[in-house]
């Protein structure tokens, strides 16, 4: 592909932590400083304040893997709903546009605390989803309604004569969205997709009012018992930590490998 | 001479208003989860009241100082003690070993223990050991939590309110609850929406008892909080109070 079909068009949405670029060494260098720190901090807690630390660490790893099963859960889902909401708002039929357009006001009006507490609680009275689903179903339709408008302005970067030179050699409109814009408008939104991946990361923390079992509810309950707040909230506030900056990172190397490929 | 007198007057009335400003009831604030019915919770007038309020008023005129209570969440309430946003808690809290390894308890004013509630279709369950593999829920950091944990195999579901996790109870995503009793009844026999879904099942199965909590080495405050409490209930008005919360 050549350098002016494709501008790479930079789109800043969501408050994700930066991610870091090869060329861009200042925030390079902060990032290895803040990851490596943040695990060697977490070393020296748990090895050498056993006393204190250890117990913490033991405690909160099955919370870990809700929180990843709860982010990787609604990134996928939003992802979906994001790519549909999306596609409706570029759509030229007035009642799909509207629909799409609709959800994506809606949503971006109600904070996700308000959202969580809803799907949860509210609609819990006519439809029984387990826990951990309404956690992803709600975060997943607030992320979903941010994605639609990555993926709509994704597809508007693409130059209008893409679409024309797919429909003039005999392609369908569908088919030219699947086969020509769709897979130039995935390399565009890979970034703020990953930006939105660690703000989902970082908001999954708010499942834990739902009694959902994360990292978060699994230092409260610690906390609660043992008062040792200053104690598990660093630990907790460790590993978040270490987990948003290994993901800006992976998300940094997938950038990269898909630059290559221009 | 007349200027004199107005002066001497006027001094007095000063020395008078100094000294009352001085004698004036000393106020402590105190913190309350004001979400555990029917022992502290907020009316729909926005005001805290409940079995606690009314009692640690009483304590308070006693003792001869005003209290000004602060709606505080459970989860956190012991930390705002420590970083001395208040003086005391008074939010049914059972006073524990391990509580009193880090903070100061006035004398037990009441005692309650902690029982399960169950949904009316379930038939069978007597004790949190008979819901073995299922989901029982409770408040962070109660020592109704405590108890669901202390039983293997059943899976342990913490909630910031008490009201969440029975709301959770209606919408069938846990199998019981474990609360005080009085909370308990407030829930299952009392509120209108509860009264045909649940039921408590079998007695109380601990024993506690309910202390106001200080700081550690607040010795002043306990002393004069059990001053209060003991004339309180040589007065016997802890039972007017418990008639007119505890049904």
């Amino acid at each position: 592909m050549s350098e002016h079909t494709s501008p790479h068009t930079p789109i800043a949405v969501g408050d994700g932590a930066a991610i870091p670029h090869k060329n861009d060494a200042g925030l390079f260098t902060a990032w290895r400083i803040a990851f490596f720190g943040a695990i060697v901090l977490c070393l020296f807690l748990a090895f050498g304040r056993p006393d204190q630390y250890m117990a913490i660490f033991m405690f909160v790893p099955d919370g870990i893997l809700v929180t990843f099963k709860v982010t990787i859960g609604a990134i996928l889902l939003a992802i979906v709903f994001g790519l549909i909401a999306g596609l409706g708002r570029l759509s030229t039929n007035r009642f799909i546009n509207g629909a799409a357009s609709l959800y994506v006001e809606i949503i971006r009006g109600i904070p996700l605390l308000v959202q969580l507490f809803y799907i949860y609680y509210a609609l819990g009275r006519f439809v029984k989803i387990p826990d951990i689903f309404s956690a992803i179903i709600a975060m997943a339709f607030c992320y979903g309604a941010y994605m639609a408008e990555i993926f709509r302005a994704g597809i508007q970067s693409i130059p209008k004569g893409q679409m024309e030179a797919a429909l003039s050699l005999g392609m369908s409109r569908s088919q030219a969205m699947r086969q020509v814009i769709l897979p130039q408008a995935f390399k565009v939104v890979l970034p703020p997709i990953g930006n939105e991946f660690i703000a989902l990361l970082k908001d999954s923390s708010l499942v834990s009012i739902l009694a959902v079992s994360d990292l978060l509810r699994r230092g409260r309950e610690y906390a609660s018992e043992t008062f040792n707040y200053f104690e598990t909230y660093t630990v907790i506030a460790l590993i978040y930590l270490i987990m948003t900056l290994f993901f800006s990172k992976l998300i940094s190397i997938m950038e990269e490998r898909l630059n290559e490929g221009r | 001479m007349k200027a004199f007198r107005t002066l001497t007057s006027l001094v007095v009335v000063f020395a008078a208003m100094t000294l009352t400003a001085f004698a004036a009831p000393k106020s402590i604030k105190v913190a309350t989860d004001a979400t555990w019915p029917p022992m502290e919770m907020v009316d729909a007038n926005k005001q805290i009241v409940g079995y606690d309020i009314d009692f640690l008023n009483a304590v308070a005129k006693e003792a001869g100082v005003t209290v000004e209570f602060k709606n505080t969440a459970w989860d956190g309430i012991f930390a705002g003690l420590d970083s001395g946003q208040y003086d005391a808690i008074i939010s049914s809290v059972t006073i524990t070993d391990e509580r009193k390894a880090k903070y100061d308890f006035t004398d037990a004013y009441t005692s309650i223990g902690q029982i399960l509630v169950v949904p009316k279709t379930d038939k069978t369950s007597k004790t949190i050991a008979d819901l073995k593999g299922k989901k029982i829920g409770s408040q962070i950091g109660t020592t109704g939590a405590m108890e669901v944990k202390k039983v293997a195999g059943v899976e342990s579901k913490t909630y910031d309110e008490i009201g969440l996790a029975f709301e959770d109870m209606a919408a069938g995503r846990i199998s019981g609850v474990v609360c005080d009793e009085p909370v308990a009844a407030h829930f299952a026999l009392q509120k209108k929406e509860y009264k045909e879904k649940f039921k408590i099942v079998g007695k109380a199965f601990t024993k506690e008892g309910y202390g106001i909590v200080v700081k550690k080495g607040n010795k002043e405050l306990v002393d004069l909080l059990n001053k209060g409490i003991k004339s309180v209930k040589a007065k016997k008005l802890d039972a007017k109070i418990h008639t007119k919360w505890v049904k």
